[in-house]
């Protein structure tokens, strides 16, 4: 499904050059849920932002099913995150003067849903985190638990295939981070593929397969979680 | 989406309303001055009689000495009486009429109403033709009264309304300079801008003159020009009569042409009277004359004057100005809207969509801007009319100047949203994310 082959991505500056990434080859396949760990620095948010289209890379390939995406236009990047990736970040990255319906409106709006379509997508998104009931409210009037469940909602309104997670608990106490947790292994196993950058090994081992980067490579990959049962079959390093 | 961004763009406006508030306000300064400005020269500079100014014509003829002669000047922009008198009894054109300017007192025989002056003029019948003049009661004199020079007088409405309130005056004796004048008309409300028929001093913005005296009949009276007269040549035989045989030129003359050949034959006309004249010693210069529309007029005449562009053109810097301050609000607000950008981005927004959604933005606050721009206008234009103009009700604005005005405001938001727009739309999603 994801699949990158030698990428690597160098950071240059008159001064000096930083590769945050460097011959790294990772294989996602639909259904997994792969957690990225390595200390700080590693490249485990280049990795992620690179997945999701929002960073260019240096060198190598990424494909998204099978399709190249080296050279895409602006426009067409931007079409793949709206229709085929959603993103969950560890600030919750909601927009505060918009309520939770209209936060979760933002990708649909950009699919060109027409309005009862985002409706019935925004009411079954929220539902779905347990938040219909509070659809008028703003961001600030919620926990930091409820507003990461808003963000997952957002990102799961369009359907996208794959779910990129930064931290998703970073931001949240342990009871608040267990029912996040919860919440995306349930979508894992309702078939949407999860790459979750953690640094938190506990959460790491309840993915179904761990990555671990250093200095911008794959150093280590591990299948573990037998407390999720994925849709899809295993995915592995390629 | 466009309603969306309008919701969005308002909603961001309020979210900050002391900032929004100072840009509306800068953009609506800019905007009100640089109209006013604008107004006012849009009003000097406009055609009176659009339908009609190609046709009606002012000849110039030169008829001064050789003392203090230089090659190119142009000729007076008036005409001396003999040539006056020559003009009309060759009656070249369509319509021919003359004007010059009186100052007689009025006495309207009432006990609270004592003897004033008021401005008038000795013209002709065809005067109102000519201009369009509007009546509101009665009507010009007829030819006879004008070839005997009798004595009628047409009256302004301003002056029938103080004397005669709102009652038909027609047919009243009106004494003027102690003489009875039968009233044969009222003209209804006429105010051209410029007042293009009569171009003296600040004559351009000055109201209509109150009594309008056939052209004989204030010649028989022996009453002098009230306004510019300019003599050449040094003998002169004494008395009004003299004054008459004299190289002075103090008649306004307009004529009528109605098509190109006409004002072909009227230039050829104006030649072969030059040279007549010379040959019975008159005009002793090298040919020099000239035949201008009234547009042309108007810009020999430099109704609108140099210091009136340069206003005009400091007010559009000043709103030049208001823009840089606007555009360095705006790149800062927009600059703290990175975080928000960065989500739009990441969850499918392209950067034209970014673009289209700030420059909605920037068009909502230059929609704002217009209105208060408008009502700064209208303030700046009621201060210029009375203090800068002296008279009410000149310097307005029609429908276009409004429709300019909330579109300058606009177009000057969409320009100075330009750069933070763009600004915007570069924003690295992964950056803007990670520094949530």
């Amino acid at each position: 499904m994801h699949q990158m082959r030698k990428l690597s991505k160098v950071y240059r500056t008159h001064l000096i050059e930083t590769h945050a990434l460097r011959g790294f080859d990772i294989h996602v396949r639909e259904g997994e849920f792969v957690a990225v760990t390595g200390p700080s620095g590693s490249g485990k948010t280049t990795f992620l932002n690179i997945a999701g289209l929002l960073e260019e890379f240096t060198d190598g390939e990424y494909l998204i099913d099978g399709v190249p995406v080296r050279g895409l236009d602006d426009n067409a990047r931007s079409r793949l995150r709206n229709e085929k990736i959603g993103f969950i970040f560890q600030g919750f990255n909601l927009i505060p003067d918009l309520n939770l319906f209209d936060n979760v409106d933002v990708p649909l709006r950009y699919r060109g849903f027409k309005a009862p379509e985002r409706k019935a997508r925004i009411e079954q998104a929220l539902e779905r985190v347990g938040l219909a009931s509070r659809m008028k409210h703003y961001p600030a009037e919620l926990s930091g638990g409820q507003q990461q469940r808003v963000a997952i909602a957002r990102a799961l309104a369009g359907d996208p295939r794959l779910l990129l997670a930064d931290e998703p608990t970073g931001n949240l106490d342990s009871a608040m981070a267990r029912g996040v947790m919860e919440l995306l292994e349930e979508i894992n196993a309702q078939g949407t593929t999860i790459v979750m950058v953690t640094h938190d090994p506990e959460l790491a081992q309840r993915a179904q397969r761990n990555v671990h980067i250093i200095d911008g490579q794959v150093s280590d990959f591990e299948h573990v979680s037998p407390l999720v049962r994925p849709v899809a079959k295993h995915a592995a390093v390629a | 989406m466009f309603r969306y961004y309008l919701k969005l763009g308002t909603r961001s406006l309020r979210r900050n309303p002391f900032l929004t508030a100072l840009m509306v306000l800068i953009l609506g300064f800019g905007v009100g001055t640089s109209m006013t400005a604008f107004t006012v020269m849009h009003v000097l500079g406009g055609d009176p009689m659009p339908h009609k100014s190609a046709r009606l014509f002012v000849p110039q003829l030169d008829n001064g000495s050789m003392e203090g002669y230089t090659p190119g000047d142009d000729p007076d922009f008036q005409l001396s009486y003999i040539d006056t008198m020559n003009l009309l009894k060759d009656a070249r054109g369509k319509e021919r009429t003359a004007i010059y300017g009186l100052a007689p007192t009025i006495d309207s025989g009432r006990a609270d109403l004592p003897p004033f002056f008021e401005p008038g003029l000795a013209t002709m019948a065809s005067f109102f033709r000519m201009f369009e003049v509007p009546f509101r009661y009665g009507g010009a004199w007829d030819e006879s009264a004008e070839r005997e020079g009798a004595f009628v007088v047409v009256i302004s409405r301003e002056l029938s309304e103080r004397l005669y309130g709102d009652t038909d005056p027609t047919g009243k004796q009106l004494r003027i300079d102690d003489r009875d004048y039968r009233i044969s008309g009222v003209i209804d409300d006429w105010r051209p801008v410029p007042k293009f028929y009569r171009l003296l001093g600040t004559g351009a913005i000055s109201p209509i003159e109150h009594v309008f005296v056939p052209f004989q009949n204030a010649i028989a009276r022996e009453w002098r020009n009230n306004g510019w007269t300019n003599c050449s040549g040094s003998s002169r035989e004494p008395g009004f009569a003299g004054f008459l045989k004299a190289e002075c030129n103090w008649i306004q003359y307009w004529v009528e042409l109605p098509d190109a050949q006409s004002v072909s034959e009227y230039r050829d006309y104006l030649g072969a009277y030059h040279a007549e004249q010379q040959k019975l010693g008159r005009m002793p210069r090298p040919a020099n004359f000239a035949l201008r529309d009234l547009r042309e007029w108007l810009a020999f005449n430099e109704v609108v004057d140099a210091d009136t562009r340069l206003q005009t053109w400091i007010a559009f810097g000043f709103l030049l100005v208001c823009l840089v301050n606007v555009i360095g609000l705006l790149l800062a607000k927009f600059t703290a809207r990175g975080g928000e950008i960065g989500v739009r981005r990441a969850l499918g927004a392209t950067r034209m969509e970014i673009v289209r959604q700030y420059l909605v933005e920037t068009v909502v606050i230059g929609a704002f801007g217009g209105m208060v721009g408008l009502g700064l206008s209208y303030f700046g234009l009621a201060i210029v009319d009375k203090y800068g103009l002296g008279e009410a009700g000149i310097a307005r604005m029609d429908v276009s100047l409004l429709f300019a005005t909330v579109a300058l405001a606009v177009v000057s938001s969409v320009l100075a949203g330009l750069l933070p727009t763009w600004r915007a739309a570069q924003v690295t999603p992964a950056m803007q994310l990670k520094s949530q």
